[in-house]
């Protein structure tokens, strides 16, 4: 039978990183997603053996402030993205006064750190939930256009298209046939 | 950005290609290690060897010799610990229906080998670019579908 | 069978018939009665001259008788007596006779009593005389008495029988002229009738030889269309063949003999005899299909294979219907179409578009494998020229930069080539699936794929709602990219490019030369366009492949996006024209069934 399942990567890496951590005897306190304050200070060594532990799973042990930041940036990019109501802000204003920087400044970190300017970013995570309400709450593309605060659906389907380089049409097709074929 | 090099393989037979390939990847800004291979079969050889550092990204070509790039993702597909790999097509054809069949088969990425080796570069650094996005941000890589021309 | 033209000769010539019949009967019977007058009439004469002569007789015997007397008187020599006494006995003989005769007319019979009675006095007078002349007896006074009584006796006696004589006359003379006015009626009734008679004759003549002429006539044109329908069996191979299902006679006509590889008349066909002609393979389907004659009273297309006797194969069809005639009688009537050559030249045709199919198939693989496979090294020369850096290309000599310009301006245009190619033969080969889309759709995707001409040509598009249809989306859309790209590309000079997409619905019959009638409403889609437009002489050609209007250094092309369009228009079973006024625009219009 088919099932859906919806995961929630902050849970997931939290309790794993929890886990990992325990196991290293560390104690520690989560500060927001990705950031955490250890009881005790690291040794070079100790910390590089905990980055070792940790890469293998994908996780990066951050020490640069600036990763710290874009870090932050992505976050509550990510925040602004998924938040429902989110019509009447601007995503440049939101930023500044969530992170208490100027929006020029974070957007120079971010470019500096990632390579990629900010608004990439929040248009590759706006897709990406438009992916998963296309995908998991199979919702039109009207709706989606609305929640998502595109002026239209051709809007949405131009970006769509301009970020995966497919229309919207065509992926859901895809995904679909995907589907059916590992039936 | 990452530590770790980025493995890339490259399954392609045509030897300029692969040098188009090699020359684009050393401009490109991440650290990559690109190794190459020459056909289908030296491709599902060298995946399915036990302890072999599976890459990050996989360029698959569709003409290839031996055994087609579609043969090859499927079988890749279908291997439980290879399944996972981030496959970007790498081919000619500009056929919609080829397209749509290797996304449909697992492909994640669809690149149209261009015929100007600055868009290759360009090509390859968004591929990366993005790849990065998916690992760090929590990217739903189901999801992943892009077309590159 | 209302063809048989209705002769009345039958009804006139039994009405002439009759009528002549009664004349005739008239006729003899005129003189049937004219010939009985005749004789009536002779005997009447007879007659009245018999009773004539009886009189006289009668006369002569008593003057006789009278003489005798005088005689014996006289002499009184016996020899005298003897005249007497037969005169008495000649008396007696016309009396009787004169009684016979007279028997029918009272008035005479009563006359001839008178007569009878004058006689008897006479006789008596006789006798008188001879007692009183007997010298015995001798009486002069009463001998004279007598002898004058005698004598006036005789004058009555005379006169008696003159009147007798004078009333037969009169009564003859009456009947005489009696039949003399019958009879002067027939000659005059005869002729008239017998000129009725030859009328009529003459006129039943008339028509009778009308009647055959027209007869003949149609005999004539029986014979030719009977014969013209035996040669038309011939050329066209086929054959009747009738069955009288009230007499069970089947007649096959001459054809249908030759047909079956016979000469006409070669055998008596029963019901059961053509079954032996036909291939074993048909023979059930055959023989069901005649049970089936009898009860359906029609036989519909039935298509089987005959055995000739030397073994030759044909290929049959057949068809049949009961047909009845005025006379009521029930035929059937059936046709044999020796199908040999349409079914073999049919085999041959179905062969020959396996064939074309075939080629044709391999054509389009080829096409498209040709150009796949030459954007490969293509796609090579243009990235290894890309790889020739600035720096490399500042070492080199300016006409070796200039070669490897021109290296990149034909490579480009090989490139453009081939994926123009490309689309053609994709417009040929690939499945056609024509899927419910929104047309609007596929222009907007048209639209984002321009986008980059658009935006810098400034270009504005209109577009009125387009129809949802069932079309291949991709080759609208590209239809869309080709026809929108020509107006911007051919865009007037420093104008910003204004293209209008237009749509209505428009029926068939409007356009009977443009568009295919099956279909009766289409939509017409007209892309108009403030472009440079083009002599609208070549309106046509403008559609053939590779035919272009401008230089390829001019306006970059290949000559065959429009080719590509009309394919993808025609795939659709539509049509696309072109018009346009040089210097002012361009009209595409794009007609798509509904």
């Amino acid at each position: 039978m088919k099932l859906f399942i919806k995961f929630d990567i902050n849970t997931i890496c939290s309790l794993f990183l929890k886990q990992k951590l325990e196991e290293q005897n560390m104690n520690f306190t989560t500060l927001g997603f990705g950031e955490i304050e250890l009881d005790e200070n690291l040794s070079v060594e100790a910390l590089e053996t905990l980055k070792n532990d940790l890469s293998p799973f994908g996780f990066e042990v951050v020490e640069n402030q600036k990763s710290v930041l874009v870090q932050k940036i992505k976050d509550a990019i990510i925040e602004l993205v998924y938040m429902d109501d989110n019509n009447n802000f601007k995503s440049s204003v939101f930023l500044a006064e969530k992170l208490n920087h100027s929006y020029g400044y974070l957007s120079n970190v971010f470019s500096e750190v990632t390579y990629s300017s900010i608004e990439n970013f929040i248009i590759l995570q706006k897709i990406e939930r438009a992916k998963q309400l296309m995908l998991v709450n199979e919702m039109s593309l009207t709706e989606i256009a609305f929640l998502l605060n595109y002026s239209s659906v051709a809007h949405l389907s131009t970006q769509f298209k301009n970020t995966t380089g497919i229309t919207p049409s065509a992926f859901q097709r895809i995904i679909k046939k995907r589907r059916e074929n590992l039936k | 950005m990452q530590k770790n090099a980025l493995h890339i393989l490259l399954a392609d037979d045509d030897e300029d290609d692969r040098l188009f390939f090699k020359d684009a990847f050393e401009e490109v800004r991440v650290q990559t290690k690109v190794t190459f291979v020459h056909d289908g079969l030296q491709l599902m050889e060298h995946l399915m060897q036990p302890d072999v550092k599976l890459p990050d990204i996989l360029f698959l070509d569709l003409n290839m010799p031996k055994k087609t790039g579609k043969e090859c993702l499927i079988e890749i597909k279908k291997t439980e610990h290879l399944k996972n790999i981030i496959i970007a097509i790498y081919s000619t054809s500009s056929s919609e229906e080829d397209i749509e069949d290797t996304f449909i088969e697992g492909a994640n990425i669809y690149i149209k080998k261009p015929s100007d080796f600055n868009t290759l570069k360009k090509i390859i650094n968004e591929v990366v670019t993005l790849n990065w996005h998916y690992h760090t941000s929590g990217l739903n890589r189901d999801n992943f579908l892009l077309r590159l021309k | 069978m209302k063809w048989i033209p209705k002769f009345n000769s039958s009804n006139s010539l039994r009405v002439i018939f009759v009528i002549a019949v009664f004349i005739l009967l008239f006729l003899s019977s005129i003189a049937y009665k004219h010939n009985q007058d005749l004789n009536e009439s002779s005997k009447l004469v007879m007659h009245t001259y018999e009773i004539n002569i009886q009189l006289e007789r009668l006369m002569s015997a008593i003057k006789d008788a009278e003489t005798g007397q005088r005689g014996y008187i006289i002499t009184r020599n016996g020899r005298f007596l003897t005249p007497y006494i037969y005169s008495r006995d000649k008396v007696n003989t016309s009396f009787i006779t004169l009684k016979k005769l007279t028997a029918d007319n009272p008035k005479q019979q009563k006359n001839l009593q008178k007569l009878f009675g004058l006689i008897t006095q006479r006789f008596t007078s006789f006798e008188n005389c001879f007692k009183y002349s007997n010298p015995q007896t001798y009486d002069k006074r009463k001998l004279d008495n007598h002898m004058f009584g005698g004598r006036i006796l005789m004058d009555n006696i005379r006169f008696q029988v003159d009147e007798m004589n004078d009333i037969e006359k009169k009564y003859l003379q009456k009947k005489l002229k009696i039949y003399d006015q019958e009879i002067s009626l027939s000659p005059v009734f005869s002729i008239s009738l017998f000129l009725a008679a030859l009328t009529f004759i003459i006129l039943a003549y008339r028509q009778i030889s009308k009647d055959i002429k027209r007869l003949k006539i149609f005999n004539k044109k029986l014979l030719i269309s009977s014969r013209l329908m035996a040669e038309s069996e011939v050329i066209g191979k086929f054959s009747t063949w009738q069955w009288d299902l009230d007499v069970d006679k089947i007649d096959y006509s001459d054809n249908q003999y030759r047909l079956l590889g016979f000469k006409p008349n070669a055998f008596v066909p029963e019901k059961d005899t053509f079954l032996n002609f036909v291939h074993p393979d048909d023979k059930d389907a055959v023989a069901k299909s005649m049970e089936g004659i009898v009860n359906n009273k029609q036989l519909p297309f039935i298509y089987y294979k005959i055995t000739l006797p030397n073994n030759e194969i044909r290929y049959f069809k057949s068809t049949g219907k009961l047909l009845t005639d005025q006379q009521g009688s029930h035929i059937l009537l059936g046709i044999n179409f020796d199908i040999t050559d349409e079914h073999l030249l049919n085999v041959e045709l179905q062969e020959r578009n396996r064939e074309l199919e075939k080629s044709n198939q391999e054509l389009a693989s080829f096409n498209h494998v040709a150009s796949h496979d030459l954007q490969e090294p293509l796609r090579k020369i243009q990235t290894f020229i890309s790889r020739v850096s600035d720096a490399d290309k500042a070492v080199l000599s300016d006409s070796a930069k200039d070669y490897i310009s021109k290296i990149e301006v034909s490579a480009k245009r090989m490139r453009v080539l081939i994926d123009d190619l490309l689309l053609f033969s994709r417009t040929n080969t690939t499945k056609k699936e024509f899927i419910k889309s929104n047309l609007n759709e596929l222009l907007e995707n048209a639209k984002s794929e321009l986008t980059e001409i658009i935006d810098e040509k400034k270009a504005t598009i209109t577009v009125s709602k387009l129809p949802k249809l069932d079309v291949i989306p991709y080759q609208i859309e590209q239809l869309f990219i080709n026809l929108i790209g020509n107006s911007l590309k051919y865009n007037r000079p420093d104008i910003h490019p204004e293209i209008n997409i237009a749509t209505e619905k428009v029926s068939s019959k409007d356009y009977p030369d443009l568009l295919e009638q099956h279909s009766k409403k289409f939509y017409k889609i007209t892309f108009s366009d403030n472009g440079m437009g083009f002599d609208p002489q070549f309106k046509e050609t403008i559609f053939i492949l590779f035919q272009r209007l401008h230089s390829k250094t001019d306006y970059p092309g290949t000559g065959i996006g429009l080719a590509i369009c009309k394919k993808i228009v025609e795939n659709h079973k539509g049509h696309i024209t072109a018009d346009s006024i040089l210097g002012k625009g361009s009209v595409f219009t794009v007609f798509l069934p509904e």
